[in-house]
């Protein structure tokens, strides 16, 4: 069994928002659903001065907040570890909205159910695309995606060559890392 | 598509002995065979086309995966040279725009200050009947069109034109890159050439940004440039998110490049940096700009442009260490492509210094690509248009600019002096783009005949009698788009999906109809298919081919470096000084000049500075919401302040800030910042839309140009698009 995890490195990122955007067209989303959201920093004095973007969403935490506070089992960790969210399931509460330390799930205007990054695996079974979306539109490449228990992968090589780290330490269990 | 099923013969058919598509390494992937038997067979609720995105003017290669007639994902083509493979983000969603609900769906007339429908026949036959009054009374030169060229309408825009007899074709150009392309033509004899990125030891950008406004693969080239220990140095009053891949920030005054590259310049010849043996041979008028740049010291260009003599200094001398393979980035629209008096002199400037680096066609310069262009075709079915007798209007007033842009806003100013009776806009939003909208509107309420031919009701449409209702690029085949580099391409904008508005036309079937109305209809008798096979048999290949491949590579056209080009000007060599500049009142080398407009004294003023975002072009995609959300989420309408500026105005972060001029007033949020230069203001090129009939877009930020005014750059034709001052000060303070 696969344990997929992500690599997103800010050193590469442009702060674009082609991830946020191809992810909404790829999985079919709403023009306000979106995935992926921004923190943007900028560090130094004029003109001495740096930026940095960092990409947010779900880190598929090994023990999910939003999970435990779901009433009606909707929100579940599921094959892979992937973080999921049973749409029919949804009965629109927003608990898991308020549970969640990153502020990355998002409700669904037309339907009222929450929604979040799946990794794609729902349109990786549907229509073919890779999983995962944001990692083969990024223009710089600045993702990577992978099964965190392969020690050959090019996900675990890259964590580990680069000690990408999680965006909040050990706040949750998540499986995303940041290269800062 | 069902109609443009192909099947893997007839593909065989198509291509066969084109030794272009046969050694186009790898791009007839296993997987292009499979999806063209899927075309080909029973599965048409299933099917992918190869496009050209629209949401800006790089036109990046994609394929479009159709399920259920509607469009679902977009995967950017990996041969594109544009994009290799990755899209932009606003490509992702500008593409929701053929769904959008403020479409044009029919044909509108004015009346009395409103709109209504009316039928294509009505339409066609009362502009025709315009058209003939005009050119009865003043002749065809009293008639203009201004489009944004894309593929099929730059084709069939021009043709209709020439086949009325008006040379009045521009496009978007005077507002765009027609000083720079105008002042690199007076030294190197062309318009344009490319930065090596990838392959240089050091390359300047000024006011560029490649992860801002993103071709993708300029982006990659930067990012690989970065990765290879290249210097690379951005001058820009505004730290732009290309600084994810470079090393410096020069937090230029803007409007100073001109000094700037003077000041560079006379550290490389006062050093002798240059290839002496390389200037004596391909150049003209060098002992001249010498003797001018003597005075131009590092100091001098300090006090000017902000950048310490010793930060000048030490740039000219790396990029002259690592010439050859180093050179000033060509740049676009955002420092000198329209922005200035001084524009076009600063374009010279960058040319003049890059030939000092002795960069030109060299692996890591700067290089002139090659080209690929479909040949004559059939002429009994193409039948050649006889050549207008005038001149573009505006060629000789402007005369440094470039016949093939035009200068559009002069064509504007004759429609107001009423020697212009007629226009036609196609894809083009000249009121809200290209100068001051209020003088725009102004000029175009003058006019007999005014028709635009666009997909949403723009400002433009909202200033003219007729609106056309265009499809959108993904519901029609184009023209083949022919692309130039280091291995030439040719790439097809085929359709996607069906005609979603049924009242709408593609643009080559409204020009063909409207030529038939004017009475020019022989010119047209063809299909767009039958012009996209035509020309593409021409070098070697077919539409259906194309069809399967989306984009076919010329290998047998690789450019390759170390050859010095033929220098097509008027002396055949580079030239420091230019007879037709001092013509035209410039001097013969470029000095410095300064920007028209002067900051006065005081503290609330500042010089209002444009620039991209990454997930918006122009005005053209602020009504599709899933890019509008972004800019709403992310307050991206703010006006970016330098904080130690703010601080001594009393604004902070997020508060309502007063912008006025002569021109304007408005109020926006404020963004302090420490990424902008304490001289500048930074607004969005975006935002501000005031057509209400763009629900989206209409009434969410300021626009830039209600701030600038009317003005036209002497000789080169650009639009001064940042010659404005305004002041700002704290809304209630």
């Amino acid at each position: 069994m696969a344990r997929y995890g992500m690599l997103i490195d800010t050193t590469k990122c442009i702060g674009c928002y082609t991830c946020r955007l191809a992810c909404q067209r790829q999985n079919g989303l709403e023009p306000d659903e979106a995935f992926v959201r921004f923190e943007d920093r900028e560090t130094g004095t004029y003109p001495q001065v740096g930026v940095e973007h960092v990409p947010l969403q779900c880190m598929h935490c090994e023990d999910a907040p939003c999970t435990k506070v779901c009433p009606t089992g909707a929100a579940h960790i599921g094959t892979d570890g992937i973080v999921q969210v049973d749409q029919g399931r949804c009965i629109g509460c927003l608990y898991c909205m308020a549970a969640c330390p990153y502020q990355v799930r998002v409700r669904n205007s037309k339907t009222g159910a929450v929604d979040k990054c799946r990794f794609c695996h729902v349109s990786n079974y549907e229509n073919g695309t890779e999983m995962c979306t944001c990692v083969t539109a990024c223009p710089t490449h600045a993702r990577i995606f992978g099964d965190l228990d392969d020690p050959d992968c090019e996900l675990v090589k890259e964590i580990n060559r680069t000690h990408a780290a999680p965006i909040a330490g050990d706040l949750t269990k998540s499986k995303v890392f940041y290269v800062r | 598509m069902s109609e443009n099923a192909i099947t893997r013969r007839s593909f065989l058919a198509g291509s066969a002995g084109v030794a272009a598509v046969a050694a186009g390494a790898g791009f007839l992937s296993f997987n292009a065979w499979e999806q063209a038997d899927a075309r080909g067979t029973s599965d048409i609720d299933h099917y992918t086309a190869h496009s050209l995105c629209n949401s800006c003017s790089s036109k990046c290669g994609f394929t479009g995966y159709v399920v259920d007639g509607k469009l679902g994902k977009m995967i950017g083509d990996a041969n594109h040279p544009n994009c290799e493979g990755t899209l932009c983000g606003r490509g992702y969603g500008f593409a929701s725009i053929a769904y959008n609900e403020d479409r044009l769906t029919d044909p509108l007339k004015k009346n009395g200050g409103k709109f209504e429908k009316i039928t294509w026949d009505q339409a066609y036959s009362e502009i025709a009947e315009k058209v003939k009054a005009i050119i009865d009374e003043k002749g065809p030169q009293a008639l203009a069109m201004v489009q944004d060229p894309r593929p099929s309408g730059s084709y069939y825009t021009k043709r209709f034109m020439t086949a009325l007899g008006s040379a009045n074709v521009y496009t978007h150009g005077a507002a765009c890159n027609m000083s720079k392309n105008a002042g690199f033509t007076q030294v190197i004899g062309t318009g344009d050439f490319t930065s090596d990125v990838a392959n240089s030891k050091m390359t300047m950008f000024i006011g560029r940004s490649y992860a801002d406004a993103i071709k993708p693969s300029q982006l990659h080239a930067m990012q690989k440039a970065h990765e290879n220990g290249a210097e690379l140095v951005i001058v820009d009053p505004r730290l732009n998110n290309s600084i994810a891949f470079a090393d410096e920030w020069v937090p230029i005054n803007p409007g100073t490049d001109l000094a700037f590259i003077l000041a560079m310049a006379h550290v490389v010849v006062h050093n002798k940096l240059y290839d002496a043996s390389y200037i004596a041979e391909n150049t003209v008028g060098f002992e001249e700009w010498a003797d001018y740049l003597k005075d131009c010291t590092p100091a001098w260009a300090e006090e000017i442009t902000g950048i310490s003599k010793d930060t000048i200094e030490r740039l000219a001398t790396d990029l002259a260490t690592a010439a050859p393979a180093a050179s000033i980035e060509p740049s676009w629209r955002g420092a000198y492509g329209c922005s200035y008096a001084n524009s076009g002199e600063t374009a010279r400037a960058v040319c003049c210094f890059n030939t000092l680096l002795g960069c030109w066609n060299q692996e890591g310069g700067a290089f002139f690509g090659n080209s690929v262009k479909a040949g004559d075709l059939d002429k009994e079915k193409f039948p050649s248009v006889p050549k207008p007798e005038g001149k573009i209007a505006g060629a000789d007033e402007y005369p440094l600019s470039l016949a093939g842009m035009g200068v559009n806003v002069y064509a504007a100013e004759l429609a107001k002096k009423g020697e212009i009776k007629g226009m036609f806009f196609y894809n083009s939003n000249m009121v809200a783009g290209y100068s001051n909208p209020k003088y725009l509107e102004d000029c175009l309420s003058n006019l007999e005949l005014s028709v635009a031919i666009d997909i949403q009701m723009t400002e433009t449409c909202q200033a003219c009698d007729y609106v056309l209702p265009d499809t959108t690029y993904l519901e029609r085949l184009e023209a083949p788009e022919f692309i130039g580099g280091k291995i030439p391409a040719v790439s097809l904008r085929d359709q996607v999906i069906e005609k979603i508005h049924p009242n709408t036309k593609p643009v080559d079937e409204i020009f063909t109809e409207l030529a038939e109305a004017c009475g020019v209809g022989e010119y047209f008798q063809f299909t767009v298919e039958e012009l996209a096979d035509a020309q593409l048999r021409t070098v070697g290949l077919t539409l259906d081919g194309l069809r399967v491949a989306g984009t076919a590579r010329f290998p047998e056209k690789t450019f390759k470096f170390g050859k010095t080009p033929t220098w097509k000007t008027p002396t055949g060599k580079i030239q420091f000084s230019s007879d037709a500049c001092h013509a035209a009142g410039y001097p013969s080398v470029p000095q410095w000049t300064e920007p028209v407009a002067s900051v006065p004294e005081g503290d609330g003023y500042f010089r209002l500075i444009g620039g991209k975002q990454a997930v918006h072009t122009h005005t053209q995609t602020a009504n599709v919401p899933a890019l509008m959300n972004i800019s709403k989420q992310y307050n991206l309408d703010r006006v970016w302040i330098n904080a130690s500026r703010a601080a001594k105005l009393g604004i902070s972060e997020g508060d309502e800030v007063e912008i006025s001029n002569d021109e304007a007033k408005g109020t926006a949020k404020a963004h302090v910042t420490e990424r902008i230069n304490p001289e500048a203001l930074y607004m969005p090129s975006h935002y501000g839309c005031s057509s209400k009939d763009e629900k989206t877009a209409y009434g969410f930020g300021l626009r830039q140009m209600d701030f600038v005014p009317f003005r036209i750059e002497p000789g080169y034709g650009g639009i001064c698009s940042q010659e404005a001052i305004v002041s700002v000060r704290k809304v209630g303070a």
